[in-house]
């Protein structure tokens, strides 16, 4: 009875997330060309190799570095908010106000704000040519900017929901058992908050790394993170390049399926799971 | 460990609450005693214990702590440790570093705080139970590891929110055991929150009774059963028995009959509702001689209501009503005539009105 309830549900999922990861594999594999005869071939992971390792490289590095941030920043003003001050109130409504902005228009405003030609070099009165190349440079500042300004606020209010719900009363009875706020902070609600923290993580590391417009649009042209080195075969010309954009997805997918089953593995060691 | 405790004036107004949460409350808890803290629910109880904790700050008045104002004094700086209605054992540490948690966050070396916190186990009859994860733990057990890690902290005051009211009533009997132990091992001084009458009998030295943010009357359990100083306290104290009526001359008129003041007392002239408990009334044959120091009443049995093993009677004396309880294998039935006996030590006035 309860299987034939949420068989809906299953259905949908299953269609979008089987139906499109197998359609991909298959286009992978070689046995789905637009032209010519199906044959298994690993040819399509083989034919950018170098660029797909880069890619990886770099996806990779982008989505630790926003992730990381993310989670640093966000349980910080987490743990401000729930003081419920003034401060904490700020935090809490600049968090809410930056969740609906999607990520292009975040990506344009950072883009505005801090490339050579910016506001803020404008502001500060520093010449263009003195200015650190912060879109479109080597270290990719402004994309890992951008996704730690989004998704810490998600974050943010992820474990502040926790801290105030699940950890308010064991702070409260840290407090009266002598702990001071330091103390309470790290003996207590880090501790209780890891978990959320952990799932947040998760959540983020899989999304920046397989997110494409805002590396496109506030990255450099070469070397290509994963998601953008897939829709740019993806949209050329030569039909052969499908089945390379597929293999690209393959492997984005494959690190995201891993990075998942880590992160679970992870929070199944937290003392809170049980 | 033990301090004294003082509350002077208190008031708690909640942002945008009508009325105030605490008002005036008063009173005074000695270095080792243990006061009970006794009222319905939202009577602010548990507003007077956070507010001694320091997990909220008073309106009004001040609180003090061996004769020093504690206002603005942070919980952790307080000494005060409380125990919840739920246990709230932190989820990651096992059961000996919770009951170690104060002496850790005080610096402690961590050796020297997993000793001491296995002394505090021991205390609880919980010896052995140390390296559990706290999910492995029964309700009651819970409970002790909390009484534990409170105790640990060694506060100068104890707070217990209705820290037994989720047990069972056997477990509670157990609590009920085990705090006498320890103020015994220990002495410290208590303030425990209850709803529980019983409990606040078993366990306390004094009871304050709150209703509505007002402290009633503040004294001995005995006290607070046989010599109410309001109607509002005799009804809360589950008293069943009232009977308005006009003092004069000392003896208190009702239509029960005239009963003079206990040896020693004095009753204020004027209305006044005499309140008796129904405990105290005895039921006997019509032709009974009244022992002295009693009042006998001929009355009739009204009503009798199943107790288990006890069971409950309305008698009537002409209008005037009488409560009693007899063992349940007492074959006294509806209609039957009767002889109350009323101790006169047992009987109190009160003003008319409930306040």
């Amino acid at each position: 009875m309860s299987v034939a309830l949420v068989a809906p549900a299953v259905a949908i999922a299953a269609f979008v997330v089987v139906g499109g990861i197998g359609m991909s594999l298959v286009q992978s594999l070689g046995l789905l060309p637009l032209v010519g005869v199906p044959s298994l071939s690993l040819d399509a992971y083989l034919a950018n190799g170098d660029e797909l390792l880069t890619g990886l490289g770099l996806s990779l590095g982008i989505a630790t570095a926003s992730t990381v941030l993310s989670c640093v920043i966000g349980l910080t003003a987490a743990v401000v908010i729930t003081q419920g001050r003034i401060t904490g109130r700020l935090v809490a409504a600049l968090s809410a106000l930056t969740i609906p902005v999607p990520h292009l228009i975040g990506a344009a405003a950072v883009g505005l704000l801090i490339s050579d030609a910016g506001v803020l070099p404008r502001m500060l009165g520093i010449d263009g040519t003195d200015w650190p190349d912060l879109v479109g440079g080597p270290w990719w500042v402004a994309v890992v900017l951008e996704y730690t300004w989004k998704e810490s606020a998600f974050v943010a209010l992820v474990v502040a929901g926790v801290l105030a719900s699940r950890v308010a009363r064991y702070d409260e009875t840290a407090a009266l058992l002598g702990a001071s706020r330091a103390r309470r902070l790290r003996h207590v609600v880090i501790p209780l908050a890891t978990p959320a923290v952990i799932v947040s993580a998760i959540i983020i590391f899989v999304y920046t790394f397989g997110s494409y417009e805002v590396a496109w649009l506030l990255g450099r042209p070469y070397p290509e993170p994963l998601p953008v080195l897939a829709f740019r075969l993806f949209d050329a010309i030569s039909l052969t390049s499908r089945p390379e954009a597929a293999a690209v997805a393959v492997i984005t997918t494959a690190v995201s399926l891993v990075v998942v089953a880590l992160g679970m593995a992870l929070l199944r060691r937290t003392p809170l799971w049980r | 460990m033990s301090a004294s405790l003082a509350l002077d004036s208190l008031t708690k107004v909640f942002d945008g609450a009508a009325a105030p949460a605490l008002d005036g409350v008063s009173l005074t808890v000695d270095a080792g005693e243990c006061l009970a803290i006794l009222g319905p629910s939202g009577s602010g109880k548990s507003s007077v214990l956070r507010a001694i904790a320091g997990l909220d700050a008073p309106t009004a008045g001040r609180i003090l702590v061996d004769g020093a104002d504690v206002a603005g004094v942070a919980p952790e700086r307080r000494g005060m440790a409380m125990v919840f209605q739920r246990p709230l054992l932190f989820p990651h540490l096992s059961v000996l570093d919770n009951v170690a948690f104060a002496a850790t966050v005080a610096g402690q070396p961590k050796r020297e705080a997993r000793a001491d916190a296995r002394q505090f186990l021991e205390l609880v009859q919980l010896e052995g139970f140390g390296e559990r994860p706290v999910t492995a733990l029964s309700g009651g057990q819970e409970q002790r590891v909390a009484i534990a890690r409170a105790l640990a902290a060694r506060p100068r005051v104890l707070l217990l929110d209705e820290p037994f009211s989720a047990l069972d009533p056997e477990l509670r009997t157990d609590m009920h055991a085990l705090l006498r132990q320890i103020r015994q091992q220990l002495n410290p001084t208590i303030v425990m929150v209850t709803h529980d009458r019983d409990e606040a009998a078993v366990v306390a030295d004094r009871v304050a009774l709150l209703s509505a943010g007002r402290l009633l009357q503040h004294d001995t359990v005995e006290r607070l059963y046989t010599r109410p100083v309001a109607l509002a306290v005799a009804r809360l104290m589950g008293g069943r028995i009232e009977l308005p009526g006009e003092v004069r001359d000392g003896v208190h008129r009702s239509a029960l009959g005239d009963i003079a003041a206990p040896d020693g007392e004095s009753w204020p002239e004027g209305p006044g509702m005499l309140v008796v408990r129904h405990e105290a009334v005895h039921v006997s044959t019509l032709e009974a001689a009244v022992p002295v120091g009693m009042v006998g009443v001929e009355v009739v049995v009204a009503d009798r209501r199943a107790r288990g093993p006890r069971a409950e009677i309305t008698l009537a004396s002409g209008e005037a009503m009488l409560e009693a309880e007899v063992p349940a294998s007492r074959p006294l039935v509806v209609g039957q005539r009767a002889t109350a006996h009323i101790p006169r030590s047992a009987c109190t006035v009160v003003p008319l009105d409930e306040r």
